[in-house]
């Protein structure tokens, strides 16, 4: 997967020209176009509490005639800093707009990083674009990601901020930046309350968010069956290539969503089982989708935090 | 760089003794409650009282729970149940938490046994407290440190005016088939948003009012079998398991009461 479109390699220094003395982790992106005027940065395969730094998610941009669109920023101001860096050494069009694909901490702490975008005189400020439900949720969970954030990254916690949607998606919507439109679609409750894809028609490329987890055990905290109707429906979707929020871009989404929907399935069907049974959460926790745990990174920690989050659901069903 | 071990997935039971070592000696680097929180508490709520540390105290938590917001917790007493000697009240504190005492459980020798599996909340990492007292007026204390975050300030997961239609549905089934004259166990699950009033509101950018049950009152064929005094760090629709004692067929009664005046009623009928 890795050498999937075998293209070029960027390495964007985030501090051009400083003595690179103390350089911060995330200083130095990697970069991959996958295809033309696509540009990738895969996150890693780290969980929230053990050695978390900001840089989990896929974050990247397209750029069209006239501007530039970035699909999420990261998960600190200094992963987004790093994320424009190596954006700016691609093209000096202005960031028109920031996109949300949800409002989860990994994906949107970035965002703060990109106000002065195009301070260079590259124009106004970009305008960020999230799901219609995300104001809503961000207003909610601020506080307590922020609190989180500076616990999991101490002083490297930075400026990061979170930038609520200057403009929200309540079903469609077309970006055009010359040349080139991108066609965001809202969705219900799925991942989350907040999931936005975005589809790229010339190059037939589908960014996911983390509608879509390869490799990365997927995680809820939206509706579980809400999810499964998103899965179907983009599964339909011709898209040659896919971005998905956590792991390797795929040629093949099909077979990825296949993946991604038998764990959902084994899992509401181990947490449905667990309550007809009377087996608490605790246990269920243990035994829920175990089938599934040679398949996924980071299982045993996510896999319990689903389990947590189904369980009170399901048992009103 | 915050580094924090990995999560162990198995539940560990804490004798009293062990918990009390760990009180004692150097808290463990991650363990971000105050130390100084529990003998605070313990002179607020027992002032010159003697807590006697009892491994009989069983209590049930996950070491690191996946989220703050629903943490499983339960305790089971191996004490007496006899109308001459029986526990009488379990107060559950989270040392940690903006309002520690999470709920206060009171039984009857009907109850057949002083134990309750429920859900609770923890804004931090913490020890939690539980203190029994017997109906001769001894005080027995066991504690567990659990490690979660972010249950009392952190987010409604639901909308706010569905919660609030919803509030007061129950489910009330037991969990095994009834065996009369013995120890049976129900579990109650009651919809109430149970906000803290430390949560923020979306809408209003302030923070939604404190709503919360804060009585529940069980009884067997009108005698009572449990009252729980319920607070803020009881989660989001709570779910109580409890145990009770039926010599004959009955009606199992449940009202719930909430700090608004809201009252709601539930009853089944077992054994018949």
């Amino acid at each position: 997967m890795r050498r999937l479109l075998g293209s070029l390699l960027l390495l964007a220094a985030a501090h051009l020209g400083a003595a690179p003395r103390q350089e911060p982790p995330q200083a130095r992106l990697q970069l991959r176009q996958v295809a033309p005027g696509v540009y990738v940065h895969l996150g890693q395969h780290k969980d929230f509490e053990d050695g978390y730094d900001g840089d989990i998610a896929n974050i990247g941009f397209v750029v069209g005639r006239d501007a530039v669109a970035v699909v999420d920023t990261g998960g600190s101001y200094a992963v987004g800093a790093a994320l424009k860096a190596a954006l700016r050494a691609v093209t000096s069009l202005p960031v028109r707009y920031v996109i949300d694909t949800h409002g989860h901490p990994d994906h949107v702490f970035g965002n703060a990083a990109f106000a002065d975008a195009n301070d260079a005189g590259a124009g106004p400020p970009p305008q960020f674009i999230g799901h219609a439900g995300l104001p809503a949720m961000l207003a909610a969970r601020g506080d307590s990601y922020l609190h989180q954030l500076k616990q999991q990254l101490g002083a490297a916690a930075g400026r990061s901020a979170l930038i609520a949607p200057t403009r929200t998606v309540q079903d469609r919507l077309t970006l055009d930046l010359g040349g080139r439109k991108l066609e965001l679609r809202a969705w219900p409750k799925a991942h989350t309350n907040s999931d936005l894809t975005v589809f790229d028609p010339e190059t037939r490329t589908l960014w996911s968010g983390d509608l879509l987890f390869i490799e990365r055990t997927p995680s809820l905290d939206g509706d579980a069956e809400g999810w499964l109707a998103a899965m179907d429906a983009l599964d339909r979707l011709p898209a040659a290539l896919t971005i998905p929020g956590h792991g390797p871009v795929t040629r093949d989404k099909g077979a990825a969503l296949a993946r991604q929907r038998a764990y959902l399935t084994a899992l509401l069907r181990d947490v449905r089982a667990g309550i007809r049974q009377g087996a608490d959460m605790t246990s269920t926790m243990a035994t829920a989708a175990a089938g599934e745990r040679t398949r996924w990174q980071l299982f045993d920690a996510v896999n319990r935090r689903n389990v947590n989050f189904l369980y009170p659901v399901l048992e009103w069903e | 760089m915050n580094t924090r071990p990995t999560p162990s997935p198995q539940l560990r039971l804490l004798s009293g003794l062990a918990a009390l070592a760990m009180l004692a000696g150097p808290e463990p680097a991650s363990a971000q409650a105050p130390e100084a929180s529990w003998p605070a508490l313990q002179q607020a709520w027992f002032s010159g009282k003697t807590l006697e540390p009892a491994p009989f105290i069983h209590l049930s938590a996950p070491t690191r729970a996946p989220s703050g917001d629903q943490v499983p917790f339960a305790f089971s007493i191996d004490h007496p149940m006899t109308a001459a000697r029986y526990i009488k009240t379990v107060s559950v504190f989270v040392d940690g938490n903006p309002v520690p005492l999470t709920a206060a459980f009171h039984f009857t020798p009907q109850s057949g046994k002083a134990e309750i599996a429920t859900r609770i909340r923890l804004e931090s990492d913490s020890p939690v407290h539980v203190v029994a007292e017997s109906n001769d007026g001894r005080l027995y204390v066991n504690s567990v440190i659990v490690k979660a975050s972010g249950g009392c300030s952190g987010p409604a997961v639901g909308e706010d005016a569905a919660a609030r239609a919803a509030a007061g549905r129950m489910k009330l089934a037991l969990d095994d088939p009834f065996k009369r004259g013995e120890l049976n166990r129900a579990t109650l699950l009651v919809r109430h948003p149970m906000n803290t009033g430390m949560q923020r509101d979306p809408a209003t950018h302030g923070f939604r009012p404190a709503y919360f049950i804060d009585k529940v009152s069980v009884t067997y064929n009108g005698k009572p079998v449990l009252t729980a005094d319920t607070a803020i760090g009881v989660s989001e629709n709570p779910s109580i398991r409890f145990g009770f004692v039926a010599d004959q067929p009955g009606a199992l009664q449940v009202l719930v009461h909430d700090n608004e005046g809201g009252s709601f009623r539930q009853a089944m009928d077992v054994g018949g």
